[in-house]
């Protein structure tokens, strides 16, 4: 006999019920980041997401930035890699604080992970405030795409050698992008790289995306680069 | 490969959900996931079969998506269309370039079916 209702036959009463939620499948991902965004706020740090390939020189376009910047920026930096200290030890050679986040196999930051790598970068400062906070992600043009870190700005890199195809292969890491920087372009003579084809498919994907073409190698097209820095740091004050 | 971290981040909301419901078990979870959203719905479901069985209260959890078309509206005559891909349609009405997504990037957890 059935316990629950006293009916002559064994059947489960089980209560069941439904929660509508309609919240982001990357929920914790984003409470994490708007926890870090807030506080980068409080602290006045512009911070800055810089996703792509892997060789597509995010490190080169880091170490120039800092060279035109630090005599009046103070600038520090957490570096994303599966492995290696490498790129923290290129930025400290800089002169400049930097922290190294090895995922140990994750193919993208998280928002945890910079809440950590922050934390040891503060030690780093001993009270001395940023201006800028530059968080170079794990090259991957894919999965980064889907995780604020909370920063204010993600700026996404393609060099001529990838090829104009990748924003339309690539459209997430385009969508999710305010600036876009086509890197390397010293070796355009050396490649079938349609300049004009990759700006319009990544305006289509993005309208309000800011390009910029540029070869940290000789220079071209940095100033600009460097300018809207300096532009985008002003109005964030 | 995204998806295992996704459906980290969703097990982990999933417990405080069903811990917050007092849920003996979690039975169902319906996903919106858009056509554009870059999540590959069989890795995410993937994912989750295998970390879920670490969890009584989501081990015999079963996931269903519900996918989301790509949808476009103009921005000049302010008419919708639904598209397969998103390589750079022009207004199927008006022939205009000036388009914007509004739905296929959704990545949603929508509901959730607990035995409480």
């Amino acid at each position: 006999m059935c316990d629950t209702c006293g009916c002559s036959h064994e059947h489960n009463h089980k209560e069941t019920k439904t929660i509508d939620l309609n919240q982001s499948l990357l929920k914790s991902n984003e409470e994490a980041a708007a926890s870090n965004r807030k506080h980068f706020d409080e602290e006045g740090i512009f911070a800055i997401n810089l996703i792509s390939s892997p060789g597509s020189g995010k490190t080169t376009l880091l170490e120039k930035t800092i060279d035109a910047l630090k005599e009046k920026i103070n600038i520090g930096v957490l570096e994303g890699d599966i492995e290696t200290e490498l790129d923290a030890e290129r930025i400290r050679k800089k002169g400049v604080p930097a922290v190294q986040i090895t995922t140990g196999g994750a193919c993208h930051l998280d928002s945890l992970l910079v809440h950590k790598a922050f934390h040891s970068l503060e030690h780093q400062l001993n009270g001395r405030k940023l201006d800028i906070l530059f968080i170079e992600n794990v090259g991957n043009l894919v999965c980064p795409s889907f995780f604020d870190l909370g920063e204010h700005l993600r700026v996404v890199l393609i060099s001529v050698p990838e090829g104009h195809d990748k924003p339309v292969k690539y459209p997430k890491a385009i969508r999710t992008s305010q600036v876009l920087v086509i890197s390397k372009t010293d070796l355009l003579p050396h490649f079938d790289f349609d300049m004009e084809k990759i700006k319009k498919d990544a305006l289509s994907l993005n309208p309000s995306l800011t390009i910029f073409e540029v070869s940290a190698k000789t220079g071209d097209g940095m100033q600009e680069w460097i300018e809207f820095f300096k532009k985008h740091l002003l109005s964030h004050e | 490969m995204h998806e295992v971290s996704i459906a980290l981040g969703m097990i982990e909301e999933l417990m405080r959900i069903g811990r917050e419901n007092n849920a003996k078990k979690i039975t169902h979870v319906k996903l919106r996931i858009g056509r554009m959203s870059g999540i590959v719905t069989d890795s995410l479901i993937f994912a989750f079969d295998a970390v879920k069985l670490e969890h009584p209260l989501l081990s015999s959890a079963v996931i269903s998506i519900e996918e989301v078309p790509l949808v476009y509206e103009c921005n000049k005559c302010n008419k919708k269309f639904e598209i397969e891909n998103f390589t750079f349609p022009s207004c199927p009405f008006c022939g205009s370039f000036g388009l914007k997504i509004i739905s296929g990037e959704e990545q949603h957890i929508e509901k959730v079916e607990v035995e409480v």
